[in-house]
Order: structure tokens, then sequence, then C-alpha cells
């Protein structure tokens, strides 16, 4: 359900470490609420081929906003994975918060 | 401002917490935090050790419980200073009586103690799942319904940030908010954790995986994120802002304000609330006493009336150090441990079980004149300060030994006696290497094959050191342990280090107390059916309950039988407490190194050490003990001993002041008493003070305090420098190796009672060897020692064999029913009952003995003096096939399964069939006994290891040193003792039939032999041999074969030639 857009290095602004704005599609997105935003980690065991010594945990933080482009608002998820990587993910959702 | 936890579980909450509770408070303490709770799951068996950590730690302890309530849910309770921590404990004592999840009626009827309690509904509680459900009247309700039962009750709002608005998620911790605020409700915030750090959170999914028995899955692991764990005060801070302002707040510093009230509220004092440092004895009535007073007569009359019992006379020394002993006991206020325990002594002795006491407490004349203690300190040069000191105030140790067979016995009586003053005490089966692997294994569902292989060749170490230890073992290069599945398991095995698993009873400790017994330790009933106190003994001494180790010993019920058989067959009463300890018989079979089956000095390496140094007197029997331990052993104190002792270099005492403490040990440092002796002279200060400096010896900062101290303190007193430094060198090397001299000695007894029982009384002795097996070999080896002793080894018989090893005639030892595997106690009595028989029908007929039984008896021989040589047990095997097809198919009355009616026989003939070959007899012994009695197994290969010149044990020692040779025969043991380097050495014990002979193998022969050894009965083993002294031999393996193996290799070839 969810439409990736995995990049290392996204366009995302934050301000005090929360998302404010991101492009997506290539087009400019304002957050105008958040409407929730929770951790998530967990489910190592299944990833032993990573062949981490140390379990990789696949901590994450998610939030779900209300973001829109010149006036269209959508509602969205942004998703940074707190693995080294600091993967970012961002899908537009329709459940609510 | 910081932040208290007021939710903490920590490993003590078993299988839930991961980590222990002093790393808690570590970590607590480096957050700068001020107090801290631990609110373990169902128990309260890590409060003590936490208290204690939090006094190191200058943090205020909060104490309470998490408990599990009706319908899957859960409560915290805290503990209010004064009487809050025995409600606590109380509370904690009826929920396990209870047996079952805490509902409002259990509340309601134990109201006088939650009433001192504070409550905390959290997420998970009933009130917490109401708001889930946003049934805001029930959750009313239910706060409602508990007002007059707590003290207070505050709502815990708790949020893990976890996803969506259940339990757990900033949007319930709100809601939980904004409930306890419309109804004016305290509101605290926690975290509820579980953790130390976020990285324990792998830790915390194998605990559940291996709580609920499954491997690890999303739908068993309870955390969704890993949240959990103990965060700082800016992170608590951050979370209230955003729970409050979820909750449409303003102020969001309320929620901390009140929680920080709370915890102000529940700060406990370590030592006027939780009692550490105090001590509870049983009071003066207890034991018969009406004041204090009373108390200090009594002990001092019942130890002058000793006097006489144990010296005969009247002593002017004796009376001397009593006195002494008795005002530090005064002083200190003991009166009513030692009477306490000299009660118990008593009536263990009345119901004539053998008692003997252990450890320094053998050091009291005290001690010695109750009755408590069989050796005599005085000659001995035993010091009552080692054991018990005006200058400490920890209780002293009084550890008494008893009869393995009775030790229930006096457990019940105990408890009898003692009633609500007493309890047996827990201990903490903890996570070490084997269980982590297999935990973490089976939770990461790696191959069962696998696991059992690794945890079964892991030995027996911390689970930290497991990485480190695999490496050293060969026999697992062939699995792929740097798998990345396999790294990770072994990562989280060794993070499981140290986790109690759960409570087990201590197998010897009892704690005695006063009255209030259950108003400071919470108690549960055990496995056995005893109570107990959730705490282990370093706890229980933490808080001063008197605890006392009453150690089931073997080898004491080894003696009792020993003298139980010599009544029985010759009328002769022996009193071992009174046999003179200087008989000349004794000493020379000690000295004969024949020591199999006495105590303590019956190993291989006790065999050598006795064989070198020829022990003559009881002195040297205790040096001996004293000298084979890991310290001595590894600092070769021994040969400079060894030397003195049999004048090849002359002994070195460096001061004439020091002649008569170390005289007997040829000037060499072996007992603790010696130190202090040393430190007492030298330094001119008291005994008690000479042990403190002694202790603080021990570890780092203390040596250089001491020694700090001693230099001048020596040099005031005019001994010159040379001479001090010398004493220093040794005092610094040795104190802490040194061994307890009275500990010692109180060793040193039965094993002269042993060797002295073995000498006059060898049927009887080894009879009891053989019933009780007190000692390290398989009692095949006890029977061939017999045998060497000159008895007759009689065969297993129906209408004589008896439940234990009896004595025949004078020379004879009886095989016991008991030895045929799988056969019940009921049946044994049932035997015993219903003889004699006259023929195996009549057996079967009336024994009652199950088929397989039947029959194992009779291929062992018990039938045989029933029926005349000329049938065999081939025939009568046959027989007995008849005479239960009669009984399944002609049977008129049949009684529970295969019972016979008696006047229809069939017939028993001789059929003509041979009878069994020896091999064949051996064979079955094996079988059904697990041991070779008609023949030595290895006999049978006697032709085989004739050919190759396989060595017999008896004749290693006249080989030349360095030679190599081949040794045959039966594992008799295989040690692999832990060894500091990580370097696995293994110790192989292999009887012929002519003795023993012992091999070592070295890790570069374990990759190839390691297989072999552990899994082969009978063995062919290449060594060189290497003289450890005038009677001592020992090879240096280079090879090991199965024996069969080999003996099938050797026959193909003669075959063929």
């Amino acid at each position: 359900m969810f439409e990736n857009i995995d990049t290392p290095r996204p366009e995302i602004f934050l301000a005090g470490g929360e998302p404010i704005e991101f492009t997506y599609n290539g087009q400019r997105f304002r957050i105008h609420s958040v409407l929730s935003s929770w951790h998530e980690s967990g489910g190592w065991w299944n990833r032993a081929s990573d062949g981490f010594f140390r379990p990789d945990d696949g901590s994450r933080i998610l939030w779900r906003v209300e973001a829109a482009p010149i006036g269209v608002m959508k509602t969205f998820e942004i998703e940074r994975l707190e693995s080294p990587s600091g993967l970012w993910r961002i899908r537009p959702t329709s459940r609510p918060a | 401002m910081s932040f208290t936890h007021l939710h903490l579980a920590s490993g003590f909450s078993f299988k839930y917490g991961t980590t222990l509770p002093h790393l808690l408070v570590e970590q607590a303490r480096e957050l700068g935090m001020e107090s801290l709770a631990l609110t373990d799951r169902d128990g309260l068996s890590g409060a003590i050790r936490f208290t204690q950590s939090c006094i190191d730690n200058h943090i205020a302890p909060i104490l309470g419980v998490d408990i599990e309530c009706d319908n899957n849910t859960r409560m915290t309770l805290l503990a209010t200073p004064g009487s809050g921590w025995s409600s606590l404990v109380r509370i904690v004592t009826e929920l396990k009586k209870y047996g079952a999840p805490c509902n409002l009626k259990f509340l309601q009827d134990n109201s006088h103690y939650t009433k001192n309690l504070l409550a905390l509904h959290g997420p998970d509680s009933d009130l917490g799942r109401a708001l889930t459900s946003r049934r805001y009247d029930k959750a009313l309700t239910i706060y409602n319904a508990a007002r007059e039962l707590f003290l207070d009750q505050a709502i815990e709002c708790v949020s893990h940030l976890v996803y969506g608005d259940g339990p757990r998620s900033t949007v319930h911790a709100a809601r939980m908010l904004g409930f306890a605020r419309d109804h004016d409700l305290p509101a605290v915030l926690t975290n509820a954790a579980r953790m130390r750090v976020r990285d324990d959170a792998p830790v915390a999914d194998v605990l559940d995986a291996t709580r609920h028995l499954l491997p690890l899955h999303k739908n068993i692991v309870e955390r969704k994120n890993a949240e959990a764990f103990l965060k700082s005060s800016e992170e608590m801070e951050a979370l209230a802002e955003k729970i409050s302002s979820a909750a449409g707040e303003r102020r969001w510093k309320k929620l901390l304000a009140t929680t920080q009230e709370w915890a102000d509220r529940a700060r406990l004092s370590p030592r006027d609330d939780i009692g550490i440092g105090s001590i509870h004895l049983p009071e003066p009535h207890v034991v018969g006493a009406r004041d204090h007073h009373e108390l200090t007569t009594q002990l001092r009359n019942r130890a002058i009336a000793g006097i006489n019992w144990r010296y005969g006379h009247s002593r002017s020394d004796v009376h001397e150090r009593l006195e002494k002993e008795l005002s530090i006991i005064e002083h200190l206020g003991y009166e009513s441990y030692f009477l306490t325990v000299a009660d118990i002594t008593d009536r263990a002795r009345a119901s004539g079980i053998r008692v003997a006491a252990r450890g320094s407490g053998a050091g009291s004349l005290v001690c010695h004149l109750l009755g408590i203690s069989g050796v005599e300190p005085l000659s001995l040069g035993l010091l009552m300060e080692r054991f018990c000191s005006p200058l400490r105030s920890a209780l002293p140790d009084i550890d008494i030994d008893v009869e393995s067979a009775r030790r229930l016995e006096i457990y019940n009586q105990v408890f009898e006696v003692y009633q609500e003053r007493c309890a047996t005490v827990a201990m903490f089966d903890t996570y070490r290497a084997r269980h982590a692997i297999r935990d973490v294994g089976a939770a990461l569902s790696l191959p069962p094959m696998e696991i059992d292989l690794v945890a079964k060749s892991l030995p027996h170490i911390r689970a930290r050191n497991i990485s480190q230890s695999l490496s050293n073992l060969p026999e697992l290069r062939n699995l792929n342990l740097t798998s990345s599945v396999w790294k990770m398991a072994i990562g989280i095995a060794e993070k499981l280090d140290g986790l109690p698993r759960n409570l087990a009873m201590h197998p010897c400790a009892v704690v005695i107390s006063d009255g209030g017994l259950y108003d400071r330790a919470p108690v549960e009933m055990n496995a056995s059916n005893f109570p107990m106190v959730q705490w282990d003994k370093d706890d229980v001494e933490a808080i001063g309950l008197l605890k006392l180790d009453i150690l089931g010993v073997r080898m004491q019920s080894t003696l009792a039988y020993a003298v139980s058989e010599i009544k029985r067959t010759t009328d002769l009463v022996v009193n071992l407490d009174s046999i003179p300890l200087d008989d000349k018989k004794t000493f020379e079979l000690i000295q004969s190194t024949k020591t199999l089956g006495l105590f303590q000095i019956e190993s291989p390496g006790q065999r050598e050490l006795v064989g070198k140094f020829a022990p003559e007197t009881f002195t040297d029997l205790i040096i001996d003990i004293s000298l084979f331990r890991p310290g001595p052993v590894k600092s070769d104190m021994i040969t400079p001993f060894l030397n003195a002792r049999q004048g090849w270099k002359s002994r070195e005492i460096f001061h004439p002041d020091l002649y008569e403490i170390l005289d007997d040990t040829e000037g060499v440092v072996v007992f603790h008493e010696q130190v202090i002796e040393i430190i007492a002279t030298l330094g001119g200060v008291t005994l008690a003070e000479a042990d403190e400096k002694r202790r603080a010896l021990g570890y780092k900062e203390g040596q250089q305090e001491v020694c700090d101290w001693f230099f001048p303190a020596a040099t005031a007193r005019g001994y010159s420098l040379e001479i001090i430094t010398k004493v220093w060198d040794v005092l610094r090397a040795f104190a802490s190796f040194g061994f307890c001299k009275a500990h010692a000695a109180a060793f040193a007894l039965p094993t002269y009672q042993s060797a002295w029982l073995k000498t006059h009384h060898p049927a009887a002795f080894l009879a009891g060897v053989l019933s009780h097996e007190p000692g390290m070999y398989p009692k095949r080896l006890i029977l061939d020692e017999a045998r060497q002793c000159g008895l007759d080894i009689a065969p297993l018989d129906i209408n004589l064999s008896d439940r234990t090893y009896r004595v025949e005639g004078k020379n004879q030892i009886r095989i016991a029913l008991t030895d045929i595997s799988g056969i019940s106690s009921a049946e044994v009595d049932a035997i015993i009952a219903h003889r004699p028989f006259i023929d195996l029908a009549d057996f079967v007929h009336r024994s009652g003995v199950s088929r397989p039984i039947c029959e194992a008896l009779l291929m062992v021989g018990a039938f045989d003096s029933l029926y005349s040589s000329e049938l065999n047990r081939r025939d009568l095997l046959l027989h007995l096939n008849d005479l239960y097809k009669w009984s399944t198919t002609k049977s008129l009355s049949r009684i529970g399964g295969s019972q016979l009616t008696f006047g229809f026989t069939p017939p028993l003939s001789k059929t003509g069939l041979p009878d069994l070959k020896a091999h064949e007899r051996v064979k079955n012994e094996i079988e059904y006994l697990g041991m070779d009695i008609s023949h030595h197994m290895i006999e049978f290969y006697s032709e085989f290891l004739n050919h190759i010149g396989a060595i017999k044990s008896n004749d290693l020692l006249h080989q030349r040193s360095q030679s190599s040779v081949l040794v045959a025969g039966v594992k008799v043991a295989l040690q692999t003792p832990p060894v500091r380097s990580g370097k696995r050495v293994m110790f192989l014990t292999l009887d012929d039939g002519h003795g023993c002979s012992d091999a070592t193998f070295f890790e570069d022969m374990q990759h190839t032999c390691a297989e072999t050894l552990y899994n082969s009965r009978l063995l062919l083993v290449r060594g060189e041999i290497r003289r450890t002294g005038p009677r001592g031999v020992s090879i240096r393996a280079t090879g090991a074969w199965e024996l069969s193996a080999a003996y099938e290799k050797w026959r193909n070839v003669a075959v063929c030639e």
C-alpha cells in the first residue's frame, strides 16, 4: 500500500528535528499538521542475514502528517529509519491518525 | 529537576526484566537521579540487593511490586515509610499463599496491609483497560471501589510512543491524564521500564520467547519499540510535555511535580524501614530464657557443663579461653544464636542423627562445648577470632553437616520448633553459558542438534565468556559458529549473563529469626513444601537474619551406616566421636594411598599428595586437606612444604618469634590462623584486629593500607626491616590462598573417622560407601577396592539381598536389591516383606514384582541359590516365560496384571540349553545393575592387551619416566575442571581391575580425542609416563581409542595373518 521513495538523502526540511517541508514526486509539499507520530522497532530476528553482530533492531520514527503542494493538502506518512543508513520514507496515506 | 522512575522491572521479574538491579541503580546515578523505585513482577527477590546498591550510589530507594490481577491486568503497589515495607512484604507473602491473581476480594481481606501502600493504576490495569475502551464510568467505579483500600491511588500515565490509541500510546496516556484531571485524581508519569538502555531490546524479546516457550515471532514479543527503558530526566520531561499537550493541558509540569511528590512519599530508609544492617535473633524465650540476662547465664552454664563432658576434668587454659569467648559473645549479643544452633544439634543427636560442624565455627570453644563442633580447638591452635570477632558486626556463620539421608528429618524438627520464626532460603538459578545458549538458540529456531552440541560442549562458565570459550572447543569446528545467526545468538546469550531464571530452594540454608520474620521477608512455599524466603543467603544476611547451613553430607550417612552395620553384625558399639585420633594403623592405611572411599582424600590428586606427604598425625591431615586447594596448588606451596617435611631442604622460619606459629607446617604459611597470628605477633595487635588486617589483605586497596601500617608497627616492635620485608612478602602472597584451619580441621575429622573405619571395619565401611555413595567414584570401582581389601562380594540373592548393601559374616558384602535398574521402592519393600521365597513360581506369585524386574533379577542370578546347579539361567528364563503364559491363559483369579494362582505351576525341567558364558553374565550385570561384578570387563580383552603390551595400572609405577605406554580400562571419571587460562585440560581416570590410572589430555590432543573420550566406556590410551612423586605417576596422553574398535582392528589383522 506504500509507495516507497527510499533515497538516502531525500529533500526534507526540518525544524527542531521535526519535518516541516519535503519534496514528493517532484513537487514541493508543506506540512500543515502532524496527525500523529510514533516509534517502531523490532523484528531483528528476521534480519540475521545482514551479518550484524549486534542485532539490527530496525528502530524508526514515523510521522503521519497533513501536507499540501500549493493549496492542495494531502495526508502523508514520513518515516525515518533509525539505522546507520538513516533512510527516510515518505508515503501518502488515507488512514486516519 | 531530576525525575524519579516509579515503575521499573529488573531481572528479578523473572524472564521479563533485562537488567540486574545494581546496573539499573548505577544507570540512575549516571543520569543524576536522586531516587529510584524497583517494582518487580509478583515478587521482591531483587529488593535487598537493589537497596544495597542504592546505598552505595547515594540514591533513595523506593520499593514496590507489580502484581498480577484478574483478567490479565496488572497493578503497581508502592511501600511508604513506617509500616509500608512490612505491609508490602506481607501482601507478597499473602498473594503467594492465595495462589491466584489479585482481585478485589483479596485486597479487602488484606486491607490492614494495603492501607499502608500506594497504588498505581497503569495502562495495563483494570482501570487503564476501561479507559482503552473509553468506559470512563467504569474507570471511575474501579477507582472508587478501591478508595478505602489504599493509602492513596494514582493514575499512572505511560507512553512508549507506540502507534494508535491503545495502551502505551501517547493518546492513551493523554486519555488517562484527562480522566485524572476530570475527576481531580492524582496522576503520575512512569515509563514502565524493563530495560536499562534501548540496546537491551533483543534480550527482552528472547526473554518473552523463553517465557512463552516459543520461537521469536512478532505475536509473542511484547514490545512494539524499544522505549521501555530507563529514560533520562530530560527524555521523561519531553514525554510529559507530549502527553500533557495531547491532553490539552497548559501546565505540563504538573504531571512531573505530582510524580516527584509521590516519589517523596515512598522514599524508604534502608536502615529504619527495610532493616539493612540490623540483626534479628530468636527471642530469649524461644530457647527457654526469660530475659537477656538469663540467656547469658544459660549459655555460660551449658558451656561450663560441657567442659566436664569434653575434657573429663577442669583445665585452667580451657576456662580462660571460655571466659574470653563468652565475653565476646556477650558483647555482640549473640547468646541466642549459639543456643539456637546448639538446640538444633542437640535435637538431631537425640534422634540419633550424626552431626558435625564445618567452617570457621569449629574454631570456637563454645561451639565445641555446646556439642555443635566435634573438633577440639585448643590443642589444634584454632582461633575464635577467625569465626567471630567484636570488630565485625556481621553474623558469624555456623554450618552443620548432617547425614544426607536424614536431612529432611532435621528440617522438619526445626520447622516444628521454630515455626513462623524460620524459613528456608532461596537461591537464584541464574543464566550461565549452557542455559543461555539453549534459550537463545530455541528463540532463534537454530537447529536443536546444533544447540545441544554447543551447550553440552561448553564448560560450566559464565554466559559472558561464551565466545571466548567456544574458540577453545575443537569438537565444534564442524559447526559454522561464525555464521551471522550464530554470532547473533552468542552475542545475546552473553547478554543474558547472570540474569536470574527462577527461584530455587537453597540446598541447605535455613534462616531462624524472631517472631517478626514474616514482617521483614517475603515468604512463599517452595516445591518441597517448606516456607522459603524470596531472598538468597547474601540478602538474608544483609537484613540480619541468622542463617544456618544444614548440609546433608553423604559421608555422615556412610559413617552412621557403617556403625550400625558393626552393631548389627558384631554387637560392638562404636562411638566414632571418641575414637583416639592417633591410631597408628589408620595412618598406615592413609599413607599406603589406599584411600578410595575416604572423605576428602580419595581423588587421584589427593592420593598422589598423600603418597608424597605420608601424614602421621591428625594435624598432618588438616595440613593435607588445606594444601590440596586450587590456590596452594597453583602457587606451588606444596613443594617447599614437602621438601622441608621430607628433610630434602631445610625449612625457613624468618624469626624465632614465628617458630611456634609455623612449626607444624614446616615454615610454610598454610592457614588463615597463621596469618592472623603472624600479624598479631609482629604488629603487636590483638587477634581480632589481626583478623581485620588479614581480611583487608584480600583486596588491593586494603593490602596497601595494611602495608602502610605493618612496616612502622613491626619496626616499632624492634623487628629488622629485612625480616619485616620477608614476612610481608609471604603475607601478601599467601593471605589470599590460605585456608581456614578450623574449617580444614572440621573436614579432617570425618576424613579420619572414615579412615579409621576402613582400617578396622572395612566390610561395614565399604558397605556404607556402596549404600550411600559419598564419593566421586562409581560403585564398580568401590567393589574392586573391596576385593583388594580382601572382602568377598556376594551376588544378588532374592532371599538375602536387602535394600542396602549388607555385611555378611566377617568379610562379605552382599549386593543390594536397589541396584537393579528400574526397580521401584515399593517392589523392594514387597520383596523384603514376602521373604523367604521357595522358588521362582512362589516369587512371581507372591511378590507382585513386575515382569521386567523379575527377569532382571533372574538374569543377574538372584534366583541361582534356589535351584541346583543343573538348572541354568536359560532354563529359568524359559520357566519364567511359562509362568507368565500360564498366568495369562489359565489364571482363575488374576489380581493386578500377572498374578498366578497357587497350585497351577508349569513344570520346570532342564532344557539342554547351554548356560550363560562369562561374558554374557557380565553383559547382563552391566545391563541390569550398571556394573560388572562377576568379572572385570577388561578381562575379556586380556589376550589383546597382552599382545599389544598394555601396562596394568599397578605396574605403571615401575615404568621409566617419559617412556611411552599403553593403558586400557573402564572410564571411571572424565573431568574438565575450569582453568583460568581458558585452555581446557581433560583428566581421565581408567580402571582396569588392578587399580586406577590417570591420564591427562592437553589441548593439542583434544581435537582428535575429545569425542572418543566423551562417548566411550572402554578406552585404550597411549601416553608418556610422568613421575609426580615416590608413589605418584600420571600419563600425558598422546592418543585414545575405543577399546572394542581397537580390538576389532587387531583381530582382523590377526585373522589375515
